[in-house]
């Protein structure tokens, strides 16, 4: 009864005092950026009479005498209560809400508030993705998230780096998935970062679950840009950004007149005067320094019936080898249109045409060994011989290696609410590319090792459609102080590919515009035309979750996927993956009201099975190898011939993983400092691997056959430590993420026994029970032989002598065997971390990040590949070479005895680096409204400036070497230097405008 | 309407949703192997029968069949060096020179799994052809095709590593050891008898058909194969009837025994067809390509140099060393051999002796200045008079010198290509001077052919001969089991004696 007078007096009284109304107009800014903020509700309070800003942020609005309160309220902003006073004019900027607790986090198949999260899930902002100039946009992850590590692996323009989510779960493929808008891709190298509003890393299978046998990697899941509904409006961006590379630093080798002292010593008589020789240094000769460009525009937008997002980037990069650079365009639109109250519809198009230029595969490996007595041209011009390694030089120029591509990663989706809080979803998403290689090598002639008679020219072309159709049903309810939430669905995918390389010999001229393949000139023998074994498969799947939380304090999920995949035959083909995990927001409980500096508080734990099915398609099957003719006859005619190729495993089965996470997330000083930390323990059993196996088995040469293999645990702790305040008008965050790593083998093919152990396929890593997934296996070397007698005194392989290596006797037999072979390191490190650090004063910004890792070792193989006499690096000069003069560096030698596995060769890759660095300056709002802008920004910034590391190669930040050798790329092969394309240092400048 | 628009919506999801339902019972997660047969189907017809068998001579042009790329038997031997530019090789290939090499080098595991691999191929034919039905004589030609190879392969391993594991299905054990040199030369020797038994003579094939395993072929590798076991009795059995079969005789030129004119020409048992490219799938070998002249003209990388040791060893006026030995200055063929910038002419050891020329196997060579012709080269495996300098060593050995003599001497009279002065007809008839005539015999004949380094071991001389170069009784016999196999396989695969230390 009391109400209804209320309301009655509320809305008769303005009638009352029609007559002495006035108005109050102003303009609503975002404390964030400045920017016009539209769509703020103001209210007058104790009324329901209001209005909202519009595009421009400003509103108006007619009150009374009596009513002396505006309310300002907008989604993840705090809301401010001003007295009008006598004002007419109020304007306001709205502080974001640091809290966030109705912070939306975007979790797979769905949306979950922050505070109801019982997940492990490290969301990163879009903006923070353009701080790297970089194609991917991985890469500006680096340090940033707890429990991922990024390694950029190569340099080489265009490539994207290596992700790892909490440890190395597998030894086959352990990249996490992506999903962008919905789609499951393998790689997202096609994204331009600045079309990202966030990226959300799920890392606990509470959140991974549902990508069940996808999930067990780490998702990484990405929400690209469109305009804020109800944030009516449209802003422009305009960004440009110029930047040059630079190689970070050289490898201290031998120069020409040390190398040509040492040349004399294994085979007199070389060099007739050591100070007459050329000095080239080849790392001189190779790198260059080379620009990036990075440009874009971008709409965003906002109307009662629609939301979009349309942008187009340029990104072009020139590698510091020449010959190698990256062109890419990006398209993007992105809309969401309303019909109606209970129907949206909606799409996310791009379209990314890429143009890439690939080098010489080993021009940094080559420029590493080539001799430096060698002047890089003879008199007349040409290129001079380099034993073993060819010119580097020559390489570079007679190698003509062109990708182009276009990909789009697109999806149309519909949703339909056809009860309150139930919603029905379809999307159809598709991941189409084409690819044409073209590959050039004209004849030429350097010596007997690098030369080419005839031309040569290889066409490749690769299609790849994959689709991808998502249903789902969501539930949404809230029931007194319950809130549920749920989603079903089922999906479907199929990957389908197919290649076709043809190779064209003699080709009439070297010019580019012959590079076609004709009937004169086509290779018969040489025509190949299959699927992409990585990309031919079909997926069909179940997927179920549940959300429940009881008065914001009791949370509950649980989730439930059952997969289907072509790659596992029929019996072994669906596998169910299950997760639950509870949380409890202890600071929502009654007895917390009065702990006054506490502002969050929540404890979480989750338990759930995900799995992995990385393998190729054909793994599961041994197939009939084509094109094995022979040669018969008086007149000799190649015939036919087809035999069994490489074997398969029928048994292939799902890897899967189990993980439990517990964490627990503290606020403090209304959240200015928040904590974040969390333990996980994961085992993950029937590792998928391609294994070497024994040669009589005839698969031949370096092939590999997929096993189940084994099981292995990781465990750790994660946490993220973020302060933020401000003093006097000056503002300071310091961010810190950290993640330790405990990676063990748990059993090999079921065996605990520590003797049985998975090799590599050149025995360089072990792996078994009891220590981290490919270990370093080799020799401990213990010092030098001094001379005969003590050679004599000491166990010593029959090939050791005076002035080598002294191998330890590590099982004490007295004789030196390949059993004295130990584990000599691990490729995984203990400790990641990151340090951000950032402090502005009006109008400047200076941001650092820092980055590092600890704990684990590199295997310097580029210096232990010696089959030829190739240089040095520099520690080679400080040799033995009589009793007494060394203790460390065994005499020189070509190859051989001292170039075996060894602690020689093992060194450590821990390493602290200054990642970025960022000075930025915003244009002040005076200068920004003549100019009819929102926002500017001027900003310089430098990549990789500094390493601190003992480690000698280009970067420790080493992942697998290129696929040389048929190594392959295998966790049975991480952490491994086999001198691949080095990082660059980067310095940019740039710019950025909003209108 | 508002409300028609989401019946028909919801219309629309439920049957998205049912049709997905029946999508699911069809075969959508069914991905057939795509673009190849898989095991299973094949080989089931007679055609494909065929098509296994020449699959199984294809690994034979593959470069790592060749001792793993590198021809390193010839290169432990005396009778060449490592070759090349002295930096090429120095460290994988160098060490073979002096008996330096180790378990972990490459050759050796190459070589291993390339001729696993063809006793794989060889395998498919002699378990899946018998299941075919089809023309019982073809079929039981391609098993003693088939036979035959794989025979040859386990020869060369039965020589290079000992006994090695015995694989005789497509479905091996994984959990194999080594078997006994015994049962290795049981299985050879079966599969050659076999392989006698069904295959035809050479000159019962067609034309187009030259250079498949023969019933010559068969008997030849027998008699060595027992010549390499000491027993002379059956080596003498089986010499004697390849010789008595008349199908093969001594091409009227010595070079012409290995040249493109011999080519299946009448002193050729069994031989490797290639074609002029550089790719194995177009039918190029890259065997005689490692070992081309180096330079000018442009034909390979000329490793395997023909020792000094060698070059002396042969008699004044013996016109083989002009054609085992291509020397700088040289024009063959028309073409002038000038050699590479980059490698020394010469070498001279610390005290100025001349310790090495360059100089390129005159034996690989085929006519041509450019790389892909070098891979055209059919590498000779068994000829005539290696057959004839067997038996004559065997005949010697059981005590019947007069033949033997004829056997050794028809080798003779065919190197002197008709100059009296040269390589007299050998007359004696003591058991231990004809035996080492008969071996030098051999040397010079067939030198850089692969022969000389198993010779020396089979024959005890070994130790004596390569006793200087770094051999080590008891040891280098055999090379080393790959690192590699001795490791995946836990060690059931255990190393040769005295290799690992």
């Amino acid at each position: 009864m009391r109400r209804v007078f209320t309301y009655l007096m509320f809305t008769l009284l303005p009638a009352m005092v029609m007559a002495q109304v006035r108005t109050v107009t102003g303009k609503v800014t975002s404390s964030e950026d400045g920017l016009p903020l539209p769509g703020v509700s103001v209210v007058v309070q104790g009324t329901n009479k209001g209005t909202a800003t519009d595009a421009e942020g400003q509103y108006s609005l007619e009150l009374a005498p009596s009513e002396t309160t505006l309310i300002f309220s907008f989604v993840g902003y705090k809301t401010q209560e001003v007295a009008v006073g006598e004002r007419t004019t109020i304007d306001l900027v709205l502080e974001t809400d640091s809290q966030m607790l109705e912070e939306v986090v975007v979790i797979g198949y769905g949306t979950v508030r922050k505070s109801d999260l019982t997940g492990a899930v490290s969301s990163v902002r879009g903006e923070d993705l353009t701080k790297i100039p970089a194609a991917s946009p991985m890469q500006a992850l680096q340090g940033k998230v707890s429990g991922v590590q990024i390694t950029t692996n190569t340099g080489a323009p265009g490539a994207g780096p290596i992700v790892r989510v909490r440890g190395v779960g597998t030894f086959n493929n352990a990249d996490p998935i992506f999903v962008v808008d919905g789609v499951i891709l393998s790689d997202i190298n096609y994204l331009n970062a600045a079309d990202i509003q966030s990226v959300e890393v799920l890392k606990d299978a509470s959140a991974t679950a549902i990508y069940g046998s996808r999930g067990a990697n780490g998702v990484v899941l990405i929400t690209t840009k469109r305009g804020t509904p109800g944030k009516e409006g449209m802003s422009v961006n305009v960004s440009a950004e110029y930047s040059i590379q630079q190689l970070q630093k050289k490898i201290d080798l031998l120069n020409g007149r040390e190398f040509a002292i040492i040349a004399n010593e294994l085979r007199p008589g070389s060099y007739n005067n050591v100070d007459a020789v050329p000095n080239t240094d080849w790392q001189d000769q190779v790198f260059q320094s080379a620009p990036i460009q990075n440009y874009q525009v971008s709409v965003t937008g906002s109307t009662q019936k629609m939301e979009y997002y349309l942008g187009l980037g340029y990104f072009n990069q020139e590698g510091i080898i020449p010959k190698s650079n990256y062109e890419r365009v990006t398209l993007r639109f992105n809309n969401t249109y309303r019909l109606g109250d209970a129907v949206r519809v909606g799409s996310n198009l791009s379209f990314t045409p890429f143009k890439q230029q690939n080098t010489h595969i080993n021009a940094a490996f080559n420029a590493y060994r080539a001799q430096p007595t060698i002047a890089p041209r003879q008199p007349d011009g040409s290129y001079s011989p380099v034993p073993g390694v060819g010119n580097p030089l020559a390489d570079i120029e007679y190698t003509n290696n062109f990708d182009n591509v276009i990909r789009s990663v697109s999806n149309v989706f519909g949703e339909v609410d056809i009860l309150k809080g139930l919603t029905l979803r379809t999307s159809f998403g598709v991941d189409v590319e084409y690819k044409k290689n073209r590959s050039y090598t004209p004849q030429f002639f350097v010596n007997a090792q690098q030369e080419n008679s005839t031309s040569d020219l290889t066409k490749l072309f690769e299609d790849r459609a994959n689709w991808l159709w998502e249903n789902t049903i969501s539930y949404n309810k809230q029931l007194g102080k319950s809130r549920i939430s749920a989603v079903a669905g089922y999906t479907m995918q199929e990957s389908t590919t197919e290649k076709m390389e043809v190779v064209g010999e003699n080709i009439l001229r070297d010019d580019e515009d012959l590079w076609y393949i004709n009937p004169d000139n086509i290779n018969g023998g040489r025509v190949k035309n299959e699927v992409l074994l990585d990309n031919y498969f079909s997926m069909m799947s179940y997927l179920f979750r549940a959300n429940y939380t009881f008065d914001d304090r009791y949370l509950f999920t649980a989730t439930f996927r059952r997969d289907g995949s072509s790659k596992f035959i029929s019996k072994n083909r669906y596998a169910n993956f299950p997760s639950l995990a509870i949380g409890w927001n202890v600071i929502n409980e009654g007895f917390m009201q009065d702990v006054g500096k506490l502002s969050n508080f929540k404890v979480r734990a989750s338990w759930g099975i995900v799995g992995n099915e990385k393998t190729k398609y054909d793994r599961q099957y041994s197939g009939v190898l084509n094109g094995v003719g022979a040669v018969f006859g008086q007149n000799e005619t190649l015939y036919p011939g087809s035999t069994y190729g490489e074997s398969g495993n029928q048994n292939l089965r799902w890897e899967q993983t189990q993980q439990i996470d517990a964490g627990v997330e503290l606020g403090f000083f209304d959240d200015r400092l928040n904590i974040e930390l969390d333990y996980f323990h994961k085992t993950t059993e029937d590792i998928l691997i391609d294994l070497p196996v024994p040669g009589y088995l005839g698969n031949g040469v370096g092939k590999t056959i997929t096993y189940n293999a084994a099981e292995v645990l990781n465990r750790g702790f994660e946490y993220n430590v973020s302060w933020e305040s401000e003093w006097n008008g000056f503002r300071y965050r310091i961010g810190t993420v950290g993640t330790t790593i405990h990676n063990e083998v748990l059993n090999v093919f079921g065996s605990k026994d520590p003797n049985d152990k998975l090799f590599n396929a050149n025995s360089t890593t072990a792996t078994s029970v009891g220590r981290p997934i490919g270990s370093f296996y080799g020799y401990v070397v213990d010092g030098i032989f001094q001379n005969q007698a003590e050679l004599d005194a000491y166990p010593h392989r029959s090939d050791a002598g005076v002035g080598d290596l002294r191998f330890k006797d590590v099982n004490p037999d007295n004789a030196l065997t390949s059993d004295d072979r130990t584990y000599i390191g691990s490729p995984i490190p203990t400790f990641l971390y990151g340090l951000n650090l950032e402090a502005g004063f009006k109008s400047f910004n200076l941001s650092f990040d820092f980055q590092g890792q600890s704990g684990n070792k590199i295997y310097n193989e580029k210096e232990t590949v010696r089959v030829e006499m190739y240089n040095f690096e520099q520690h080679v000069a400080n040799r033995w070479r009589g009793e007494g003069t060394s203790q460390t560096e065994p005499k020189a030698s070509i190859g051989g005895y001292n170039f075996l596995p060894s602690t020689r060769f093992v060194q450590d890759g821990s390493y602290f680096r200054l990642r970025n660095v960022t000075l930025s300056y915003k244009l002040p709002a005076g200068l920004l409204t003549k100019m009819k802008m929102n926002a500017a920004s001027v900003y310089v910034r430098g990549t990789n400036l500094f390493t601190i590391t003992d480690f000698t190669g280009y970067s420790p930040e080493v992942g697998f070497p290129l696929d040389r050798n048929q190594s392959g790329v295998s966790s049975l092969n991480t952490g491994i230097d086999a001198g691949t394309y080095p990082v660059s240092a980067i310095y940019s400048l740039g710019l950025n405008l909003t209108f | 309407m508002k409300k028609y628009n989401t019946m028909k919506s919801i219309t629309a999801f439920t049957l998205a949703f049912l049709w997905i339902i029946v999508a699911g019972c069809s075969d959508f997660l069914e991905k057939p192997l795509q673009g190849k047969l898989t095991q299973e189907s094949f080989p089931v017809t007679a055609s494909d029968a065929l098509l296994a068998t020449n699959g199984v001579y294809n690994i034979m042009r593959t470069n790592a069949f060749h001792q793993g790329l590198f021809p390193i038997l010839d290169i432990m031997s005396d009778d060449a060096r490592k070759g090349s530019n002295p930096d090429d090789g120095a460290a994988d290939v160098g060490p073979y020179d002096r008996f330096r090499h180790i378990p972990t080098e490459g050759n050796v595991s190459r070589w291993w799994s390339t001729l696993y691999e063809g006793v794989k191929r060889a395998n498919v034919v002699i378990e899946k052809v018998p299941l075919i039905s089809m023309d019982a004589t073809l079929k039981a030609r391609y098993i003693g095709e088939a036979k035959f190879l794989r025979a040859l392969f386990y020869f060369d391993m039965v020589r290079a590593w000992g006994g090695v594991p015995l694989v005789t299905t497509t479905t091996p054990s994984t959990t194999l050891t080594r078997a006994s040199v015994q049962e290795v030369y049981e299985l050879i020797r079966a599969d050659l008898l076999s392989a006698i038994e069904s295959l035809p003579e050479k000159s019962e094939y067609a034309p187009g058909d030259l250079g498949r395993a023969s019933k010559g072929a068969a008997k030849s590798l027998l008699g060595k194969v027992y010549l390499f076991q000491g027993d002379t009795q059956n080596a003498e059995k089986y010499l004697m009837e390849v010789i008595s079969s008349t199908q093969y005789s001594l091409m009227p030129n010595f070079a012409d025994a290995n040249s493109e004119a011999g080519v299946h020409g009448a002193e050729s048992i069994f031989e490797i067809g290639a074609l002029p490219y550089e790719q194995i799938e177009n039918g190029g070998n890259q065997y005689a390509n490692v070992q081309g002249v180096r330079g000018t003209p442009n034909r390979g990388w000329g490793f395997n140099r023909p020792s000094l040791d060698l070059q002396r060893s042969f008699e004044p006026g013996d016109p083989r060393l002009e054609a085992t030995v291509i020397f700088l200055g040289e024009v063959i063929d028309d073409i002038a051999i000038v050699g590479d910038g980059q490698t020394p002419d010469e070498t001279k050891d610390a005290q100025g002796n001349l310790i090495e020329i360059e100089c390129y196997n005159q034996k690989v060579w085929t006519k041509g200045t450019n790389v892909p012709t070098q891979f055209a080269h059919n590498r000779r495996l068994i000829r005539y008079a290696d057959v004839l300098l067997m038996a004559a060593e065997v005949l010697n050995k059981n005590n019947k010198p007069v033949q033997a003599l004829e056997y050794l001497n028809d080798v003779r009279e065919r190197a002197r290509a008709g100059n009296p002065a040269a390589l007299p007809d050998i007359v004696t008839t003591d058991k231990t001077a004809l035996d080492e005539i008969i071996f030098n015999e051999r040397r010079h004949e067939l030198a850089m052919e692969g022969h000389r380094f198993w010779d020396l071991v089979r024959t005890n001389r070994a130790a004596t001969v390569l006793g200087p170069l770094g051999f080590i009784a008891g040891k280098h016999e055999l090379l080393p089991i790959p690192q590699i196999e001795v490791d995946l396989t836990q060690k059931r695969i255990a190393q040769n004696p005295n290799w690992d230390q």
